[in-house]
């Protein structure tokens, strides 16, 4: 399959269950909202090393916030339903609560599983804390020097899917890394995914493990490295120079095939050779995402 | 409406009637005969049967409203324990409506007496017109009051709405009374109108929005001028679900905020709308 002269090879992306939270912040403008939403999402672009992943997942506007305020919508996940309450709390509480004017919704309301997120942080408030119950829902008012900070009891949690991917085989440099852009921009906004790494893009793709410590858990993914095509079982077609990544999170499977679908069609561009997809022989994650599926009527 | 059960008077009432113990708490619970086989007591009359007081009409599983006609301002405790569906009462009610009330809703289209909401657990208690002394508040007697769910007066109130209250929501589109909000133990009173004397007085916790005239009492001491953003959410849940529409005015305003009752814990609080 070809789409636009770049190959579209027979693979797929192997993608994991996570467990995901959706953070609604808001602000007085949309500028202190996105501050505490970068904050929010900062080092946090894999589980290996970060603990969640997390990233914006669009802006909001006044009509579609709890609080009729500007807002950002970000998307939370980790690998283990515990996990997921531990980072919420300690990433608002240092980034959303610090945030001047923000407030923290839970952007789950069906989700029927639910954390407490609010009811550990309440215990800022050292006694002077107060919670109102609206709508059934309860949020906790904890003073803060600038006045109040409002932040919701519970957030819902869902299975989520981590690790939908897809990898661009550029020529050059340049050429992947405008073909890297392009899927991004497609990309951006679309709802209930994200794009973890800086500015959505990966450049150092991980194997699982390690030729020489057994204690690292993933190291440079050697086949697809332009630098070892000599001396390792590369995966690399002729002409390719340079190979990008992008990693794409969803709230389902459903989400991330349209987001790949849309990635993949705007990274097919001139300067591209091929595109190509991380997977582990499919033993390790639940969900594939069959590049030529998905791109089944675009060729 | 698809399987209403409706009551209507047969007489106007000249003397109390206690409905408290009928048992009627759900709309799809009872038909229309064994509803009418249910007693009230009547003053001075003992037990009588509902249906010598009413038509009793339609009724059976799958009814989602129980409707009244009539003044029914002499029938006391009207809903008392009322659970689920609806109860639909036409005219003015006595004392006590939706006491002990645990969920559903239960709307008056007219006024309501002494007590309405008394001791409440949950559900939506709507009073079209005023409401007497006390709406939303405990017993005589008891230390708590209302414990969950949402009273709306469209009207005003009478004394000591939400005394003692635990939890829950009371809405007063008009004037309150004096005593609103008196020894609260948490929960919200919202006055849309004009707030009586001693709001909030022997109140632990708990709040008191006042968007038109108030005057704190001595044991409230102001501490600042803000936006509360809790207070936005409570007013769009107010317009957008119980169709009690606040000002754009008291969305994007300040409050001026006064702790209390020092007298007592001092963690309540009155928030005073405050022009701009």
């Amino acid at each position: 399959m070809k789409i636009r002269g770049v190959l579209i090879e027979d693979t797929f992306a192997e993608a994991f269950t996570m467990r995901a939270a959706r953070v609604v912040i808001t602000g007085a403008t949309p500028h202190w909202a996105m501050a505490a939403a970068l904050k929010l999402t900062g080092f946090a672009t894999s589980v290996i090393g970060c603990k969640c992943e997390a990233g914006i997942e669009r802006e909001l506007g006044s009509g579609e916030t709890p609080d009729g305020r500007p807002g950002v919508s970000a998307l939370f996940m980790t690998m283990s339903k515990d996990e997921l309450p531990k980072r919420l709390i300690e990433r608002i509480g240092q980034t959303v609560l610090t945030c001047p004017t923000t407030a923290c919704f839970d952007g789950l309301p069906q989700a029927p599983d639910r954390v407490g997120v609010g009811s550990a942080l309440r215990f800022f408030g050292d006694g002077f804390q107060a919670s109102k119950v609206i709508a059934g829902e309860r949020f906790w008012r904890i003073p803060v020097m600038e006045g109040e900070f409002l932040v919701q009891e519970k957030f819902g949690m869902l299975k989520a899917v981590g690790g939908g991917n897809f990898l661009i085989l550029g020529a050059s440099a340049e050429a992947a890394l405008a073909a890297a852009e392009a899927a991004v921009e497609a990309m951006a906004g679309l709802e209930g995914i994200i794009l973890p790494f800086p500015g959505g893009v990966v450049r150092s793709g991980s194997k699982v493990g390690s030729r020489r410590s057994k204690t690292m858990i993933a190291s440079t993914n050697d086949a697809y490295c332009p630098t070892l095509r000599a001396v390792t079982r590369t995966a690399l077609p002729d002409g390719v120079n340079s190979v990008l990544e992008i990693v794409i999170n969803g709230l389902d499977a459903a989400a991330v095939s349209r987001a790949m679908r849309a990635g993949i069609a705007a990274a097919c561009r001139e300067g591209v050779i091929a595109i190509s997809a991380g997977n582990y022989g499919g033993k390790l994650g639940p969900h594939h995402f069959h590049l030529r599926r998905i791109m089944a009527d675009q060729a | 409406m698809r399987g209403e059960i409706a009551l209507t008077l047969r007489a106007p009432l000249d003397r109390p009637v206690d409905a408290s113990e009928l048992g009627l708490t759900r709309a799809a619970e009872l038909g229309a005969g064994e509803i009418a086989r249910r007693t009230v007591r009547v003053a001075g009359a003992g037990p009588v049967p509902l249906g010598e007081l009413f038509e009793v009409r339609g009724g059976g599983p799958g009814a989602e409203r129980v409707r009244f006609a009539g003044d029914l301002g002499q029938v006391e405790g009207l809903g008392a324990g009322w659970e689920a569906g609806e109860l639909l009462i036409e005219g003015d009610v006595g004392r006590m409506v939706g006491a002990r009330m645990k969920g559903g809703r239960i709307e008056v289209r007219g006024r309501a007496g002494w007590g309405a909401g008394l001791d409440m657990a949950g559900g939506v208690l709507e009073i079209r017109g005023d409401a007497g002394p006390r709406a939303g508040g405990a017993p005589l007697g008891a230390k708590r009051g209302m414990s969950g769910g949402e009273i709306l007066i469209r009207g005003s109130a009478g004394p000591e709405a939400g005394a003692a209250m635990r939890r829950g929501l009371v809405v007063v589109a008009g004037d309150a009374a004096e005593g609103a909000g008196r020894g609260t133990i948490a929960g919200t009173v919202v006055v849309f109108g004009a707030v009586g004397p001693a709001p909030g007085q022997w109140s632990k916790r708990g709040t008191i929005v006042a968007l038109g005239p108030v005057e704190p009492g001595p044991t409230y001491r102001y501490t600042c001028t803000y936006r509360p953003e809790y207070l936005v959410l409570l007013l769009k849940h107010l317009a957008e679900r119980r169709g009690v529409p606040a000002a754009a005015r008291y969305l994007s305003g300040s409050y001026r905020r006064y702790s209390g009752d020092l007298a007592e814990l001092g963690a309540g609080e009155i928030l005073a709308w405050t022009p701009s």
